[in-house]
């Protein structure tokens, strides 16, 4: 059976990010970087250099319609917000056509990746948590294991984990039957080859069994989790793996969720992601007269 | 702009017409296939009437409008209190009648070791159950609960539903 360095080092799309991105986030990640020095590696990526311009230029950071200069604009957003911004245009694409070993529909998980996203940064408001951006990101990344699954053994996947699957087991104890590890553990290693923080990758491997005590326990940990959840309950990207999850008593209990949080939760979560794919123009609203 | 033909819905080459979560398509063309994927604690809700050959899919998520009544009012299929009317009233409205429609439900499942904090699914389950009951319809066929993904397919030539999971294949009505 394959390891997880058989089945990293055999992803061609997958084995790094582009190297404007691996500069950024390592920028990034030490804290150090000033606007200037991002903005020297941001200019060669046109694509980056717009997405950038229009967030900053964007009413959610302030005054819309201002004309920020490319400097001024990587300084005005910050760095957990860069951060999300170039690893959500980066990985959209890596998203986009995969799934189809967890008999997921084209473009099913992404729509995970954003909901859950959005799902975390709502949990990271409603606790007080310092950096929503952070979870926002961390949830878009939870499931990256998932690609490297899904690139390795295609629809095989599936017929190596059924065996292993029992009613009162969760998806991720079948996956770590079948392989020795689960996606939250691949994801993790390749988010450590994307040289991502330490804290990202982190919050991967913990997506569906948060650390309860301390010193491992991190409130995003626990956001991040939570967020899974909401995603599955809003119907976003359930595969083969169903409803197969837990939801961890001490993130019910320590995020305070209620069944009527979680439901506001689930429909501004759904809500938000059509407002976003209508934006980005996934998901074009037409009338069925058939 | 009537909600009822407002969908998100994308058809594909083969006739198959997609409904989203939170969405419900309405047809009377017989060459049309009716699917959702991925119902988890979602519910999947079809409806046809063989003699007009008009039928309907739902695919809400929440049981109650009454967590948020600006939401509902903007997308009612998002809830089945407010989603099951509307799929009702847009089959009516293509020439449907009450007394010959056929229903069916698939989806309302649990993650797992809830423990009853939540319990999404089982209170979608109830409210089917309940609307139903109340309006005095029959559910022709369902498959409901568990922790498995589903994915609900109705045919318009002639309401035949099936629904699909891990694998196997099973044809809710005619049964």
């Amino acid at each position: 059976m394959a390891n997880m360095n058989d089945i990293l080092s055999g992803l061609d799309g997958l084995a790094a990010l582009p190297q404007t991105v691996l500069r950024i986030t390592s920028m990034l990640g030490t804290g150090k970087a000033s606007a200037s020095d991002l903005e020297q590696v941001a200019r060669n990526d046109e694509a980056l250099t717009l997405t950038i311009l229009r967030c900053a230029n964007s009413a959610a950071y302030g005054r819309p319609g201002c004309a920020f200069t490319l400097r001024q604009s990587i300084a005005r957003l910050g760095n957990s917000t860069m951060l999300k911004i170039v690893l959500e245009q980066k990985t959209s694409a890596m998203f986009a056509g995969a799934g189809a070993a967890y008999g997921l529909q084209r473009g099913a998980l992404w729509r995970s990746a954003v909901g859950g996203a959005i799902a975390a940064e709502a949990l990271a408001r409603r606790a007080n948590f310092d950096s929503p951006d952070l979870a926002f990101l961390c949830a878009l990344l939870r499931d990256i294991g998932k690609l490297a699954f899904d690139a390795f053994f295609g629809p095989e996947y599936l017929g190596l984990v059924e065996r292993h699957l029992r009613p009162d087991r969760t998806f991720v104890d079948a996956e770590r039957a079948a392989f020795g590890f689960d996606h939250a553990q691949l994801g993790a290693e390749l988010a450590a080859r994307w040289r991502l923080p330490e804290r990202i990758a982190e919050s991967i491997t913990f997506h569906h069994n948060p650390p309860a005590a301390a010193p491992a326990h991190d409130v995003l940990f626990d956001i991040v989790h939570a967020a899974d959840i909401i995603g599955l309950w809003a119907g976003l990207a359930i595969g083969c793996d169903g409803m197969q999850y837990k939801l961890a008593e001490h993130v019910r209990v320590g995020l305070d969720l209620s069944r009527p949080v979680a439901e506001e939760l689930i429909a501004c979560t759904w809500d938000n992601l059509r407002q976003t794919e209508s934006i980005m123009d996934q998901a074009t609203p037409q009338r069925v007269t058939a | 702009m009537a909600p009822s033909t407002l969908s998100y819905a994308r058809t594909e080459v083969d006739g198959k017409i997609v409904v989203g979560v939170g969405d419900l398509v309405v047809c009377n063309d017989p060459a049309a296939l009716l699917v959702t994927y991925a119902l988890g604690s979602c519910i999947g809700v079809t409806v046809y009437d063989p003699v007009a050959k008009v039928g309907g899919l739902l695919h809400f998520m929440l049981p109650s409008a009454d967590l948020n009544k600006d939401k509902a009012a903007a997308n009612p299929a998002m809830f089945g209190d407010s989603g099951i009317p509307l799929l009702f009233k847009a089959c009516y409205e293509k020439g449907a009648k009450k007394e010959r429609l056929i229903v069916c439900a698939a989806g309302g499942a649990e993650v797992l070791a809830d423990d009853g904090h939540f319990k999404i699914g089982s209170r979608n389950r109830t409210l089917v159950r309940k609307i139903f009951w109340k309006n005095n319809i029959l559910i022709a066929g369902d498959e409901t609960g568990g922790s498995n993904s589903r994915t609900l397919s109705m045919r318009m030539d002639d309401g035949t539903a099936i629904v699909r999971t891990q694998g196997s294949e099973r044809v809710l009505w005619p049964t």
